[in-house]
């Protein structure tokens, strides 16, 4: 019998042990208002080739978090802050790809920080994540400053929504089945992803085609502005309303503007090939957090359990035997929750190559992705003004 | 601006095992305490009858306090059964592992923190001078506290454990234990999710 058959069968025997069932503290519960889960959503998709008005670009920032388990002090909390920041990587990826799928955007880009080259950011703070519940606020604006989205979104999954058995039954099942089938699934929230799409469609829809236009003409010289504010600052103002506009047009065969462009075709080189390591974390992670997750689900549903209801008919008893009883249930439950903690442990340190592979040097850059990112911009920054003479 | 020192704590981290000669045993401080109830009690009935001094065995309980502590005991000894503690203690927490029970870890930063919380019973941990203690509190009114101290040539550690319910007289039983050291280990695990526990030998060729 291999160590991970052998590693299920402990894990499922305990998962079988009733009694242990309940195992509040790790991750500490979350105290979040009742928000009602998206429920089944259909994705909204461009029956037709999108128009390419409606092309805009659309950067998603790498998720904040602050679920309880980051803000917790309890022992071995660190391991789920852990986890909690490589899903602020990982999740994003997830939206991204659903963004696509809608085929109602430009390019959909993961990115470490706000970009000014595109139209419309993404920035969401994950506010509970387990294989049960996702909550997560999103707040959607467009370079304009308009927002169009700030909203906290729930989804939570039922046992459908995970492939493979019925996890008191996971002993018998052959784990290199139940991680094939979990990486080939969907993912098990993806509801509320089509939700998060499905409202930025119907946004957009609101518009007409000359304020997408703006929207992207206020990109382009917001982003112009960040590379020579003392040049393009001039072309942006304002309004009373808060909102950015283009108060000075320029030629479209300015030699600046073209070299902006020039600039921001190389910037876009760069922030795609940021993207794609997104997309190679998101690859690496799928499969362990897809278990993870499952897990997780069966941790939150244990907590639920009735079987505490059985353990109150006992209360009360003075006997021996019943304080064994209490101590033992105690006990399994604390095992239990270090089992869990063991397995979180496990997800991190699988993980963790694949997020030391994101944060490899990049020839010439140096330190975390996000540190890269900061430097490339300010290397185009340069060539801009070396380029222009400014 | 840098940060305020961390507090001190005594290294409790090594392996222990439990010296019997120096160790409680279970029964003998049962009878011990409940010779001294009964005999509280035979004093307050009967300030004149202090030289019938009743002798009590196991199994000829009356009903009442003794009985309980019996129950109190019989668990002490229950969850005071593993013959070998071993313990790890970094910068930022102490883990302290049992055979056959869960193992107790607590912050070393903090004071006092609630180290574990379940409809099942809840666990506080904290540091006491330079004990560290852990009080578990089962959801009946009984109240666990586990108290360890170390020597200060920390060649022996004391774990006192104290029963007691809803507010009773605590059974006390304090277990001795002694350092010693294990062979160091032939290989070298990390847990993964999918891949269970991967080992390597130690001192294999390619490793540093």
């Amino acid at each position: 019998m291999s160590n991970r058959v052998r590693y299920y069968r402990i894990i499922a025997s305990l998962v079988c042990i009733t009694v242990l069932s309940a195992c509040g503290s790790t991750p500490p519960a979350p105290e979040l208002p009742k928000i009602p889960p998206v429920g089944d959503v259909t994705l909204l998709q461009g029956e037709q080739a999108t128009q390419a008005y409606q092309q805009l670009d659309l950067g998603i920032v790498v998720f904040n978090v602050e679920t309880p388990a980051a803000q917790s002090t309890v022992p071995g909390s660190s391991l789920y802050q852990e986890i909690a920041e490589k899903e602020a990587h990982y999740l994003p990826y997830v939206l991204r790809n659903i963004l696509v799928a809608s085929d109602q955007w430009g390019v959909v880009r993961v990115l470490p920080e706000a970009d000014p080259s595109v139209d419309l950011t993404l920035q969401g703070t994950l506010l509970e994540s387990s294989g049960l519940n996702l909550q997560l606020h999103l707040l959607a604006t467009d370079s304009t400053g308009r927002e169009w989205i700030n909203k906290t979104y729930r989804d939570e999954t039922s046992f459908a929504d995970y492939p493979g058995p019925d996890p008191f039954l996971r002993g018998v099942s052959r784990d290199e089945e139940l991680l094939a089938e979990l990486a080939e699934a969907e993912d098990p929230f993806v509801d509320i992803y089509r939700q998060i799409a499905n409202d930025l469609l119907l946004f957009r829809n609101t518009f007409t085609q000359q304020q997408i236009d703006n929207i992207s003409l206020v990109s382009q010289m917001r982003y112009a502005a960040d590379l020579s504010p003392q040049t393009f600052d001039r072309t942006l103002e304002q309004g009373p309303d808060g909102l950015w506009r283009v108060v000075t047009l320029l030629a479209e065969d300015d030699p600046m503007l073209r070299r902006v462009e020039d600039i921001k075709l190389r910037h876009h080189l760069f922030i795609d090939t940021i993207d794609e390591y997104y997309e190679s974390l998101y690859q690496e992670m799928q499969p362990s957090y897809a278990l993870w997750r499952r897990y997780s689900r069966d941790q939150a549903l244990e907590d639920r359990s009735e079987v505490r209801r059985e353990f109150r008919n006992d209360v009360g008893s003075s006997s021996f035997t019943a304080l064994s009883q209490s101590y033992n249930r105690y006990m399994w439950a604390k095992l239990f929750e270090q089992e869990f903690t063991a397995l979180a442990a496990g997800f991190n340190n699988e993980v963790a190559p694949a997020i030391l592979e994101l944060n490899r040097l990049v020839h010439g850059l140096t330190g975390s992705v996000d540190e890269q990112y900061t430097q490339w911009r300010d290397i185009l920054r340069q060539i801009f003004e070396l380029e222009t003479g400014l | 601006m840098p940060g305020n020192p961390p507090p001190y704590r005594p290294d409790f981290s090594g392996s222990w095992e439990k010296d019997f000669q120096r160790s409680d045993r279970w029964d003998e401080e049962l009878n011990r305490q409940i010779e001294q109830i009964l005999q509280a009690q035979t004093q307050a009935s009967n300030p004149q009858s202090n030289l019938l001094r009743p002798t009590m065995q196991l199994g000829n309980v009356p009903r009442g306090r003794p009985a309980e502590l019996v129950d109190l005991a019989r668990l002490a000894e229950l969850i005071s059964r593993q013959n070998v503690i071993d313990i790890t203690q970094t910068a930022e927490e102490v883990f302290v592992r049992r055979q056959g029970d869960a193992a107790l870890i607590c912050g070393t930063r903090q004071n006092v923190m609630q180290s574990f919380s379940s409809p099942y019973g809840n666990e506080v941990c904290g540091w006491e001078r330079e004990q560290l203690v852990f009080r578990i509190s089962l959801p009946e009114g009984v109240d666990i506290l586990h108290r360890f101290s170390v020597s200060p040539d920390a060649q022996w550690m004391n774990l006192l454990t104290s029963i007691s319910r809803r507010g009773s007289t605590p059974f006390n039983l304090i277990q001795v234990y002694r350092r010693f050291d294990l062979p160091p280990d032939a290989y070298n695990c990390v847990q993964t999710l999918s891949r269970g526990r991967v080992c390597s030998a130690t001192g294999a060729p390619g490793e540093q």
